[in-house]
């Protein structure tokens, strides 16, 4: 259970223009900036939850959950993650949780990944019984196979990955921050540590909170979504109220030829991809132009999806430095 | 965190073993820089041989007892690089990709953490090779030193690398703030090396700064004098009230540093 109220976390920047000038200047004489990376964030997270973090860059995501993993300290507000002040990094509360951060790499780089295993089994003190039952369950979630003898600088960018996963749940925590956990990856790997962590949600009944560059990753894992701009959250629910209240019209997309002069009158047309169309159309007028679509000649392959939540996200953060969110 | 001394052994070990998996992953590596500890040590004597050529005296040392410094400074050396420096020259490093976040995220003692993550298994040699010239010393002196001699030695030693590690751990902690602190670590690198010569060989202001503000007096020279038997048990006393102090002080700037410690990239 995560518990955060009216969390603040202001960072304290140096700031000083460009140019060897300011450069030098700011040696000598130095110019701070108060930045409100969190700015008042509430929200509540109950066991075994997978919650989708978005937000555009610099919103606070990551800001946010390094105080929740304890390695920030709030500037003020409440927070509580399995029942302790993750701040105080008490030896209990970090047994608890795991933070995977997708850009950082916690691995030995000249060794195979299993010395930073046996390390980590070490310090996390973890019994053999456990840790080999453990380690057996994520080589085969994560098809480890081989992966686990080879160096670390042998390994590709996805296998390193799925090594650095098992490297942060051999304790077996329940509270699983993850921050960026499938930049870089490509589309079959990202399903793959996709399915594992789903699979580890459903086997642990841990709790998941996610930010993704990536909006196939949320769509797949969280059903609730919390939004964040500016350090303050603008959303936290279902992920389908999200999409319903900011784009409420469908995508409907059909493969054949229809003239232009139609289309135009049974919707906005989105795109034209050789013999693919998909128009955007209200739900009200849903029934109405499927039907018409149905009744016309060589139209098939007909679907009906929300829009994708990429295009939710860039009129969320409209003229925002970032589309899609990213790391921030 | 409660102090959990089995733990902390074990986490050692474990530690160790994965630095010597390390060491022995590049074997040519692992012989180059054996044979670099001996070249150093070998080298590090042509300066005395240089210097006590003309004459038999230096500052009020002969040639023997200054080789006891000598020995004590390299073993003093292989401590230092074998022990201490790769573990916080690693630590600087992740303070500055932020990847020491990791370390926070682990349920031990981070100074603990950061100071055993890495061993240099060769500078054993350096160790060898200093305790080598201390007794070659001894026979040139024609005696051997006495049992309390030598329990005084050791615990000015453990003092000294006490200091060592503690003038590390500020060095780490000041990493915290400033990120790039890689040039005061040479620097405290090129300041140990004048360790290798008796304090008294300094004159006035520098024997001030070695003896009080960078304590190299208390790494070598002391310990040599105690292994001589030329050191007072008063200044020997005060050596290791002045190491734990000097430790308990690093210690508590540690704690600080964590406390404002805000990752790289946030």
């Amino acid at each position: 259970m995560i518990e955060v109220r009216d969390l603040k976390k202001h960072f304290k920047v140096h700031k000083r223009p460009p140019g060897l000038g300011a450069a030098l200047r700011s040696i000598v004489h130095r110019t701070y900036q108060t930045v409100e990376a969190v700015d008042g964030v509430s929200f509540r997270i109950e066991r075994g939850e997978r919650v989708g973090f978005l937000g555009p860059n610099g919103a606070g995501k990551t800001t946010t959950l390094k105080v929740l993993s304890g390695l920030l300290h709030p500037t003020s507000g409440e927070v509580t993650v399995a029942g302790h002040r993750p701040q105080r990094r008490a030896a209990d509360f970090l047994r608890q949780i795991t933070l995977v951060m997708g850009q950082k790499q916690q691995l030995i780089w000249d060794l195979p990944p299993a010395e930073t295993w046996t390390l980590n089994r070490a310090v996390f003190g973890v019994n053999p019984a456990d840790f080999d039952r453990t380690l057996a369950e994520l080589t085969e979630l994560l098809e480890l196979g081989e992966l686990a003898q080879k160096p670390t600088r042998q390994l590709s960018l996805g296998e390193r990955m799925k090594c650095e996963l098992a490297a942060a749940l051999l304790h077996r925590p329940t509270t699983l921050f993850l921050d960026e956990p499938t930049i870089g990856l490509d589309v079959s790997m990202q399903v793959t540590i996709r399915e594992f962590i789903r699979a580890y949600n459903q086997r642990h009944d841990a709790t998941v909170m996610l930010t993704s560059h990536y909006m196939d990753d949320v769509v797949a894992l969280c059903p609730r979504v919390i939004v964040i701009d500016g350090g303050h959250i603008i959303h936290d629910g279902d992920l389908r109220a999200l999409v319903k209240a900011m784009l409420p019209d469908k995508r409907v997309s059909f493969s054949g030829a229809a003239a232009a002069d139609v289309l135009a009158r049974l919707g906005r047309l989105v795109s034209r991809d050789g013999a693919r169309t998909t128009l955007e159309v209200p739900e009200a007028r849903l029934r109405e132009v499927i039907g018409h679509l149905l009744d016309g000649d060589g139209i098939g392959d007909l679907a009906i999806e929300d829009p994708p939540l990429e295009d939710v996200m860039r009129k969320l953060f409209k003229g925002k430095p970032s589309e899609p969110p990213d790391a921030g | 965190m409660t102090v959990r001394p089995g733990y902390y052994l074990r986490v050692l070990a474990v530690s160790m073993r994965t630095s010597l998996v390390t060491a022995m992953q590049y074997r040519a590596d692992f012989l180059v820089q054996g044979a670099m500890s001996l070249l150093w040590t070998g080298l590090a004597l042509f300066p005395l041989l240089v210097l006590y050529g003309d004459r038999d005296t230096v500052a009020g040392w002969d040639f023997a007892p200054a080789l006891v410094v000598l020995g004590l400074f390299t073993l003093m050396r292989g401590v230092l690089e074998g022990a201490i420096n790769p573990s916080l020259m690693a630590v600087i490093e992740r303070i500055r990709t932020g990847a020491f976040d990791y370390t926070l995220l682990k349920p031990a003692d981070a100074q603990f953490l950061v100071s055993t993550t890495r061993f240099a298994p060769w500078h054993v040699i350096d160790v060898l090779a200093g305790a080598g010239l201390v007794a070659y010393a001894f026979t040139r002196l024609g005696r051997a030193p006495g049992v309390a001699e030598l329990a005084a030695t050791l615990a000015l030693l453990a003092a000294a690398i006490a200091v060592m590690y503690s003038l590390w751990i500020l060095i780490v902690a000041a990493a915290f703030w400033v990120v790039r602190m890689d040039n005061l670590a040479f620097l405290l690198g090129a300041v140990f090396d004048a360790a290798r010569w008796p304090i008294h060989v300094f004159k006035g202001a520098w024997r001030f700064v070695f003896t009080f503000i960078i304590p190299l007096a208390l790494m070598t020279s002391y310990p040599a004098m105690a292994l001589l038997g030329t050191l007072t048990v008063e200044a020997a006393l005060a050596c290791l009230g002045g190491a734990a102090a000097f430790f308990a002080l690093a210690r508590a700037v540690w704690l600080l540093a964590i406390r404002n410690y805000t990752s790289a990239s946030s």
